[in-house]
């Protein structure tokens, strides 16, 4: 099955004497959840950023749909759906406008549009606040106006930074649920987080990132293996720990 | 060195930080000829005054003119405090020293405000002599200041308390309360308008018990500020580029409907979003204001027939360009949003979108000012003014949207 998004020999950053990503390659592929896991700093959402297409690559590509930003622009946006680390909302529209301006963006059907709405308003326990501006929304509400976004649009991938910041434990389950949802009907999904033990249950395969280079990917023996833990044991986080810190904290 | 000192010693570090900080700004407002835009209008004023002054008509409504012109400067009561958001973590812990803080807010806003008020009482007072006269002005002066020391003590309580909703209905009473006051000092003998703003007073002393309060309202203090230096920004903004601060928005319910009607459909993605910026924003809302006014100012001088019609043409050509240069800032509205390069939408889509929404409110808001041009002298059996003016208006219109466009490629290029 052709990748969703393939990441090439990236080398990228803010700065072309200076940059944050080393040569960073992976591929996500239908059907499978990939956790991007690295310290704060690592450079995952520097990745995120030249993945969305507002960074440039100082070498290397990316390629989303099969094809380059540059290549066919709209094809490129309109594969992948964003929910940014921190939620950015546009403080004039309410909640359901929000919805709305999602779905006209992605072309969602009319009809399919307002069952959507009307589901995932429910799902995260939005529906009192559909009628709320941005800016009389908690942090947690503003990440789930986010959310909502996202899965509105039903895109073939969806680029997830830091989901669980501030969300409540009921935000985190609904979240947690659908992402398997659209798993099982074929989409990919690149999530970010720092929590490892929510990763390690629902992501298929990890990128470990550390100062800016990918330093393991794959399943968790892959992973473990690259840590240089023996394939009997061990979560995420031991092989986390070894990779970043080398076995020792300094 | 007591806690209060160093509080005031920030209070005047902060004060000089905002006047350092805009000091460059006035300096490239007072390069761009507004000042002289300013004296014009001095002038022409100070005209106007003083032959109002030597030629007072007996007709002339003197006491709703003075109860106008004193409330809106007797309770309009400001209050900078320099206060940031950081403060709730870094200076509330001190809330019991504050006293010394605000007291030069007070002090400061009040010398201003104060300043203010007595410029336009002695400048309203000539007028009022020409008319009926009735109290002095040594006595309208007194009203004037013990009107303007209660307003600022009501403009302070209503801060303190908790409701917005209980905070509004008391500005309108107080605000209320004053016109009435000014009313009766304008028209009646002094000791019944001395007797009524005593009891007023009394009144109101006891009102402001009744509704719950913060004993120093942080929030309230912080959005004020955040307020004023908004808007100062906003000013700035039409002479300047301008470092953009969090706008502000306003639901305007009555207006939903506009929205409402963008039907739903991927070519209208943006003209979704640009027409709520555009109803909800502070610019919408100086956009709206200035229609207003611009409509009931056109529509007395076309009523007067002033400069056989021409005289509201002239000013329905200065509104026109006042909400052109207002509407013309809806495109810095969504200049930084990371949504515009996440969107499966191609660049020229959005500028498209967004000349749409340009056009179609420039042209009701055109066609509003018109209206109230063009019906007046239309009575009146005078045609040609308006004719005028539509075709003029017509033509900006349409060279519009290639103007707009270039400057939004030339936003890009600097982007």
């Amino acid at each position: 099955m052709e990748p969703i998004l393939q990441v090439n020999e990236l080398t990228g950053g803010y700065s072309p004497r200076r940059p944050v990503l080393h040569n960073i390659s992976f591929e996500v592929r239908p059907g499978e959840m990939v956790g991007l896991i690295g310290l704060n700093g690592a450079g995952k959402s520097t990745t995120i950023k030249h993945i969305l297409g507002l960074m440039k690559p100082q070498a290397g590509e990316v390629k989303v749909d099969g094809v380059t930003l540059e290549e066919e622009t709209e094809r490129y946006r309109s594969a992948f759906a964003y929910v940014p680390e921190t939620p950015v909302l546009f403080d004039e529209l309410t909640v359901e406008e929000h919805l709305r301006l999602t779905g006209m963006a992605y072309s969602v059907q009319d009809n399919q549009y307002e069952a959507r709405e009307d589901e995932l308003l429910k799902q995260f326990q939005m529906m009192p606040k559909r009628k709320a501006f941005a800016s009389h929304l908690s942090k947690g509400m503003k990440q789930k106006v986010m959310i909502m976004n996202a899965l509105l649009a039903e895109p073939p991938l969806y680029i997830i930074d830091e989901p669980f910041l501030g969300l409540d434990p009921l935000g985190i389950r609904s979240l947690l649920e659908r992402l398997v949802e659209v798993k099982r009907k074929g989409a990919a999904i690149l999530m970010s987080s720092h929590i490892l033990s929510t990763v390690e249950t629902y992501c298929d395969r990890f990128i470990v990132m550390h100062h800016g280079k990918v330093v393991a990917l794959g399943t968790l023996e892959d992973v473990r293996q690259a840590a240089g833990m023996d394939m009997r044991g061990g979560s995420l986080e031991d092989a986390f720990y070894k990779l970043v810190t080398g076995g020792h904290v300094s | 060195m007591t806690p209060d000192q160093t509080l005031e010693k920030l209070w005047h570090r902060r004060a000089k930080a905002f006047r350092e900080e805009t000091m460059p700004y006035f300096r490239y407002m007072g390069q761009s000829g507004f000042p002289a835009f300013m004296s014009l209008i001095i002038i022409s004023s100070a005209i106007g005054y003083i032959n109002l002054i030597r030629h007072t008509p007996a007709s002339f409504p003197f006491a709703t003119v003075g109860v106008i012109a004193m409330t809106l400067v007797l309770c309009w009561s400001p209050l900078r405090t320099w206060l940031a958001a950081g403060d709730t973590v870094f200076l509330m812990p001190r809330e019991a020293e504050m006293s010394g803080y605000l007291r030069l807010s007070f002090r400061y806003t009040t010398i201003a405000c104060t300043l203010l008020a007595a410029i336009v009482l002695l400048l309203y007072l000539p007028i009022y002599n020409q008319g009926p006269a009735i109290s002095g002005g040594w006595a309208l002066a007194l009203a004037a200041a013990a009107l303007k020391a209660g307003n600022i003590w009501g403009a302070w309580k209503e801060r303190q308390m908790t409701w917005p909703g209980m905070r509004r209905l008391m500005r309108l009473l107080r605000w209320t309360a004053t016109a009435l006051s000014l009313a009766v000092w304008l028209n009646c003998p002094v000791w019944q308008a001395a007797a009524f703003t005593l009891l007023i007073g009394i009144l109101f002393g006891l009102l402001y018990r009744l509704p719950g309060r913060h004993r120093f309202p942080w929030e309230r203090l912080i959005d004020e500020e955040a307020r004023t230096r908004k808007r100062y920004y906003v000013f700035f903004g039409l002479f300047i580029d301008v470092p953009t601060l969090p706008s502000s928005i306003a639901k305007r319910p009555y207006l939903s409907w506009v929205l409402r009607a963008v039907s739903y459909s991927n070519r209208n993605t943006f003209v979704y979003l640009y027409t709520a910026s555009l109803l909800r924003t502070e610019m919408g809302g100086i956009i709206i204001r200035l229609l207003l006014l611009g409509c009931l100012i056109i529509y007395w001088l076309a009523d007067a027939l002033l400069l056989s019609g021409y005289g509201c043409i002239l000013v329905f050509g200065i509104f026109m360009g006042l909400i052109a240069v207002q509407l013309g800032g809806l495109r810095h509205i969504h200049r930084h949003s990371v949504w515009k390069h996440v969107y499966p939408m191609p660049e020229k889509q959005r500028a498209w979108q967004y000349l749409r929404v340009d056009r179609l409110a420039m042209l009701l808001c055109t066609a509003l000012l018109w209206l109230f041009a063009a019906l007046p002298l239309a009575f009146s059996g005078v045609y040609l003014p308006e004719l005028a003016a539509a075709a003029l208006a017509l033509v900006y219109i349409g060279i519009r949207p290639a103007r707009l466009r270039k400057k939004i490629i030339m936003d890009e290029d600097e982007d």
